[in-house]
């Protein structure tokens, strides 16, 4: 029998679908249902969840059975199963078997549950055809005989039901809440969770337009075949074709009208058809503006002179004319015209930034390539170390040399350096350091200098001791301290320190204790720091990650500053560890310097020509890049004074900046460069080597590849 | 001057109207306007007014031309032209005695720098002080050079007494000997001389009967500073003497051995390094300075005495201060600001008032009013050198006319009486630019360099006014 309540079914929702389409859409507008709807979809949604969870894939089931439980109609139909029944007289008389309410239990819904069967056998039904049963099952209960067709339709006849009825109160209204078979079958949805709209399949069949499946094997793997990269020659042949045709003239081509010149009568003539603007022009010659246009009409013909309409400028030209009568000016639309350089960033000009070095006042001819060259303390004196192994002394004003000595008969004076605060010159050559006390200077200096670099020989001793190796050998040490023989001695040389490869950069800490070397090619010990006041030289890298090429303690804080070839990095020497890595960008760091004021600021020269801008509290890439040279950068040096700096290039110049750093963390380092100064000749290809800013003027030093040294001021 | 009213092109003519101030020139009222032709020069102008029919002077007496404050350079046509004035107005020129420009004499060749040079003669300052000067011709000359040794010459250029070294190494194999930067005529017989090493040395220059030779010996050691000593002053009625060191002091001593005091003990010990002092060489007294003043910050370039007070000084120091010290008191009194290291200094009597120049190593010469109460510090800017300024000398024959040297190798002489005012790349200001401009003889002279003294250039050449007594302070 459950086909048959199946069929029914179907065929009372088809009315109701058939029903539903006759109805219009009013009765979804009128807001009457609002409330309950919500109320109803809260209910409904949590046991369509459940439903859902439970069987989610039996959607025929799902969507037949719930809408069950409100309607009326096919209530009727439950009371064929289950054995339990209680007779009633129903409205024609017969008896009507009134079941219970079946327990809608999860496990009715088992498949493995069999449906109560009839015990009989095979025999025909109609042996029962006079008792209301119809059979016994298992248990050995009568199977009612279900009731027939003309009984149901009997009892559904004679219940009246008002259309629309729900058995419901409208929340609003307070009466019975009607609704029509759309609205429920809206309802459904909206509980079904489907798509409410009518007439949408929500689960339309599959067509698989394209095959899904990945060939392992296509068609053909045949590469590109060279047909399609050559010419075709079948359509050259029609190509050949057509213009033999033309060459007989058997076709005329199309030539594209040429632009005609403007003439002056041009807007009374008729135009030949190909010079009337199309559709496209004419629209952009509308969308122009009038002063943009290139003619002010637009060619137009006409059949028939009475077709010619009024000129339709008449009024405004005339009233033009009238303006230029009595010379009326007129507002021109103006262009927006930005210079470019408009948008550049204001800098201050280079004459506003006064005072600075602008042109060479002394020459020391120093004779060979001077490698370094340094400023003494008090700002009288200049010492250039040159490749001919002597340091010479210059009287910084007048340009007279005043003292030449020779250190060293074969290697370059690769460094000199002043100790700070004294008059003591430190200069490199070759594995050597030497501590030179120049002779012009005051006898009471000489005496102070001499007590310096002597205080120290005492710990001699100390360093010795501790250069056993764990297999007793004895250990090479880092320095060896030592006077430098008589001769240099009577000349004021007074001490020299030979390390183990040969020194091309020496910087002093601030205080004129502490110096450190820098020997490329040293290996292990190509950073060396030594105190003077112990005659102590220590190697406080034991690897460094790359080829030192220079180093330099910072002005204020303990630290200590090695640029290798492409980072600089920053250790703190009290607390021995790397603080940070700078990377300025370049391939390969000639120099740095640190401002001296602020201590966070750092310029770095390069040789591949770049000269970098750091500012180590923002960031270990660099503030600004600047090129301002053709060959390689070889020294970089702030000025201690002044807001300036400068570097040193290979090609004979040197490139003046204004760098003020402003006290305001805020703001951003103001760069301008103010001026190259060019005098030094290019020789090998080494222009200027090295620069040095006097202590308190304005003035810098340079020394050249040429020989020559000069004082820019 | 019927044909005033051509106005052709040459021969165009101009009213002028000639003024002096000069009262010995002046002259008669009718005939101060006249028409000249437009291309008259300075020559003409001056041939013009030194006719009969003007001042009719005996012998014609050069005169220079202001126009509107400036010097007439070029023809009175161009002038007009290219200032853009009218042809028919009446120019006013101011017709002033014309600086003569001056005439090379001689070359005294030094095999070292010349560091200062000094002049007794009976137009100098010290020939004046002496009172009995030498006769004309009888000139002598000291220089100071950077072997260390002072050389006393005659005008034509000879040799006559050339200094014992005095120099004690500090270091016996370098070469090292320090610099006199300063020399100076206490009067005919003593001289002053000042260097790197740090001591004020008076000697006593006798001279031979012949005047070919002559004799140096120092008398007295002056002892105390601490920095090399860059300039010197002397004033030799108060027998006084001023130095000036990179140390940024200014040392004042007396010239008198006796009145000086004792030496301090530092010093004396660092003149006389027991083991390395030489010993044949005599030093007469070593004595101390009567006050040594810390006025700059810098080094102290150049110091003089005031001109008329010998009790106020004047110093110039790299720390761009002109200082006004008062020697009585060792106080200073004024500090005047520039804009620039200033390198040399000298003061002049100005046209009116008493000025101060100092030269600065922005490659010009800044007249300064040394007034307390001056407004303005900077009254006019001398600009056309080409390197540091560093000598600087006024004239003694007028209060106008000044010389200066710098390392550019020129010296230039600059009359205060021309004056413009400056550009806008200039700063603006008062500025006047150089009347002559001497360069050096031998510019390629490679072996004697750069060291310019006082009075111009290497002391290899000396250019000597046209008169000699007139111009003698002026050799270059």
């Amino acid at each position: 029998m459950a086909p048959r309540t199946q069929l029914k079914r179907k065929a009372s929702t088809a009315a109701a679908e058939a029903e539903a389409a006759t109805f219009s859409d009013d009765e979804f507008g009128d807001g009457v249902l609002e409330g309950v709807l919500s109320d109803d979809s809260e209910d409904e949604e949590n046991s369509d969840d459940e439903a859902e969870d439970v069987d989610g894939q039996d959607e025929d089931l799902d969507s037949d059975e719930v809408p069950s439980e409100e309607d009326p109609d096919e209530k009727e139909d439950e009371e064929h199963d289950g054995p339990r029944y209680r007779i009633e007289k129903d409205a024609n008389g017969g008896e009507r078997y009134v079941y219970d309410e079946i327990d809608p239990v999860y496990d009715s819904d088992d498949s493995d549950a069999q449906d109560p069967e009839n015990t009989i056998g095979n025999i025909p039904l109609k042996f029962y055809d006079q008792y209301p049963h119809i059979g016994y099952n298992i248990d050995g209960k009568k199977i009612m005989r279900p009731a027939s067709g003309q009984a149901l339709d009997a009892l559904l006849d004679s219940i009246e039901i008002p259309k629309g009825w729900t058995g419901l109160t409208d929340p609003a209204t307070g009466k019975p809440l009607n609704l029509s078979r759309e609205e429920l079958e809206l309802l459904r949805k909206v509980q079904m969770q489907e798509i409410p709209e009518e007439g949408y399949e929500q689960y339309p069949e599959y067509v698989d337009w394209f095959t899904h499946e990945e060939e392992k094997m296509p068609i053909s793997a045949a590469p590109e075949p060279k047909r399609r990269f050559l010419p075709s020659k079948h359509e050259q042949q029609r190509i050949m074709k057509i213009v033999r045709a033309i060459r007989e003239g058997r076709i005329q081509p199309y030539v594209p009208p040429e632009e005609r010149e403007q003439e002056e009568d041009e807007e009374e003539e008729i135009p030949p058809p190909e010079y009337l603007p199309n559709k496209e022009e004419k629209k952009q010659w509308e969308e122009t503006d009038p002063e943009d246009r290139k003619k002010n009409y637009l060619p137009a013909s006409y059949d028939a002179l009475r077709k010619v309409p009024a000129y339709d400028q008449f009024v405004k030209e005339s009233f033009s004319r009238c303006l230029d009568l009595y010379l009326a000016p007129r507002v021109r639309r103006t262009r927006l015209n930005i210079d470019p350089n408009s948008l550049l960033p204001k800098l201050p000009r280079a004459e506003e930034l006064r005072p600075f070095p602008t042109v060479g006042a002394v020459e020391y001819n120093h004779g060979s390539r001077v490698r370094s060259l340094a400023i003494d303390p008090s700002g009288e004196w200049v010492a250039s170390g040159g490749d001919d192994g002597a340091v010479k002394f210059w009287e910084l004003r007048s340009g007279k040399l005043v003292a030449s000595i020779r250190i060293s008969a074969d290697e370059p004076v690769n460094a000199v350096r002043w100790r700070p605060g004294s008059a003591i010159l430190t200069a490199a050559a070759g594995q050597d350091v030497y501590f030179i006390v120049p002779p012009m200077l005051d006898q009471e200096v000489q005496q102070a200098s001499r007590a310096a670099l002597d205080t120290g020989f005492g710990y001699a001793t100390n360093g010795k001791t501790a250069t056993l190796t764990s297999n007793g050998n004895r250990k090479d040490p880092p320095g060896t301290w030592a006077r430098p023989g008589a001769r240099l001695e009577d000349q004021g040389v007074l001490l020299k320190i030979t390390v183990r490869a040969d020194v091309k950069v020496i910087n002093w800490h601030r205080r004129g204790d502490f110096f450190c070397t820098v020997s490329p090619t040293g290996q292990r010990s190509a950073v060396a720091i030594h105190t003077l006041s112990k005659h102590l030289t220590q190697i406080p890298f034991r690897k460094l990650p790359g080829l030192a090429q220079t180093a330099q303690f910072h002005p204020s804080r303990p630290l200590l500053f090695v640029a290798l070839q492409r980072t600089i990095r920053v250790y703190d020497l009290q607390k021995q560890e790397l603080v940070k890595a700078i990377q300025p960008g370049a391939r390969w760091i000639s120099s740095f310097d640190i401002h001296a004021a602020s201590g966070d600021h750092l310029i770095v020269g390069s040789y591949d020509r770049r000269l970098l801008w750091h500012d180590l509290e923002l960031s270990a890439r660099p503030y600004k890049t600047m090129r301002f040279h053709p060959n390689a950068i070889r020294q970089v040096k702030y000025s201690r004074s002044f807001p300036l700096f400068a570097d040193a290039s290979d090609d004979g110049t040197i490139q003046l900046f204004h760098g003020r750093v402003h006290n305001d963390l805020m703001t951003d380092p103001t760069l301008v460069p103010l001026k190259q100064l060019k005098g030094h000749k290019v020789v090998n290809n080494l222009g200027v080597m090295d620069i040095d800013w006097h202590p308190t003027n304005p003035w810098l030093v340079s020394a050249g590849a040429d020989g020559m040294c000069r004082l820019w001021a | 001057m019927a044909s005033s009213t051509g106005a052709g092109g040459e021969g165009q003519q101009i009213r002028v109207n000639f003024t002096t101030t000069l009262p010995d020139l002046q002259l008669p009222e009718d005939k101060s306007q006249l028409l000249v032709p437009g291309d008259i020069k300075r020559y003409g102008l001056s041939r013009v007014v030194n006719s009969d029919a003007m001042l009719n002077t005996d012998s014609p007496i050069p005169l220079d031309f202001l126009i509107n404050g400036t010097f007439l350079r070029t023809s009175l046509e161009d002038y007009l032209r290219d200032n853009g004035l009218s042809f028919e107005t009446t120019v006013t020129l101011q017709y002033v005695r014309s600086l003569v420009p001056p005439i090379y004499q001689a070359s005294f060749e030094h095999d070292d720098w010349v560091a200062d040079v000094d002049v007794l003669s009976s137009t100098s300052r010290a020939g004046l002080w002496a009172g009995n000067s030498p006769p004309q011709g009888q000139d002598r000359i000291v220089s100071a050079s950077f072997d260390g040794l002072l050389r006393i010459w005659n005008m034509s250029g000879q040799v006559i007494a050339t200094s014992p070294s005095m120099s004690s190494k500090s270091f016996p194999s370098t070469d090292y000997v320090p610099a006199i930067k300063s020399a100076k005529f206490l009067d005919a017989t003593r001289i002053a001389s000042a260097g790197m090493d740090q001591t004020v040395r008076v000697w006593k220059y006798k001279e031979g009967a012949d005047q070919l030779s002559g004799d140096l010996k120092p008398t007295l050691e002056l002892l105390g500073h601490k920095g090399g000593i860059e300039s010197m002053d002397v004033h030799t009625p108060s027998s006084r003497i001023l130095t000036a060191s990179n140390a940024g002091e200014i040392g004042f001593w007396t010239t008198s051995a006796s009145a000086a005091p004792d030496a301090p003990e530092s010093a004396l010990l660092q003149a006389n390094p027991a083991k390395k002092r030489k010993v044949s060489v005599p030093t007469g007294a070593q004595k101390g300075a009567l006050s040594m003043m810390n006025v700059h910050t810098g080094p102290a370039s150049a110091v003089v005495f005031h001109p008329e007070d010998s009790t106020a000084a004047y110093s110039a120091g790299q720390d761009h201060t002109i200082r006004t010290i008062d020697l009585t008191t060792s106080k200073v009194i004024n500090t005047m600001t520039t804009a620039h290291p200033l390198l040399s200094l000298c003061s002049v009597q100005g046209i009116s008032t008493p000025l101060l120049a100092a030269g600065t190593s922005a490659r010009h010469v800044t007249l300064v009013d040394p007034r307390a109460s001056a407004t303005t510090t900077s009254v006019m800017t001398l600009r056309g050198h080409r390197n540091f300024v560093t000598s600087l000398s006024a004239s003694p024959m007028d209060n106008y006319s000044l010389v200066s040297g710098s390392h550019d190798g020129t010296c230039r002489i600059w009359d205060l009486r021309s004056v413009r005012t400056g550009s806008k790349a200039e700063g603006g200001g008062s500025v006047s630019e150089a009347v002559y401009i001497i360069e050096r003889e031998s510019q390629k002279g490679q072996k004697k360099k750069k060291r310019h003294p006082r009075r111009g250039m290497q002391g290899i050449r000396r250019s000597l006014g046209q008169a000699m007594g007139h111009r003698q302070w002026w050799r270059g």
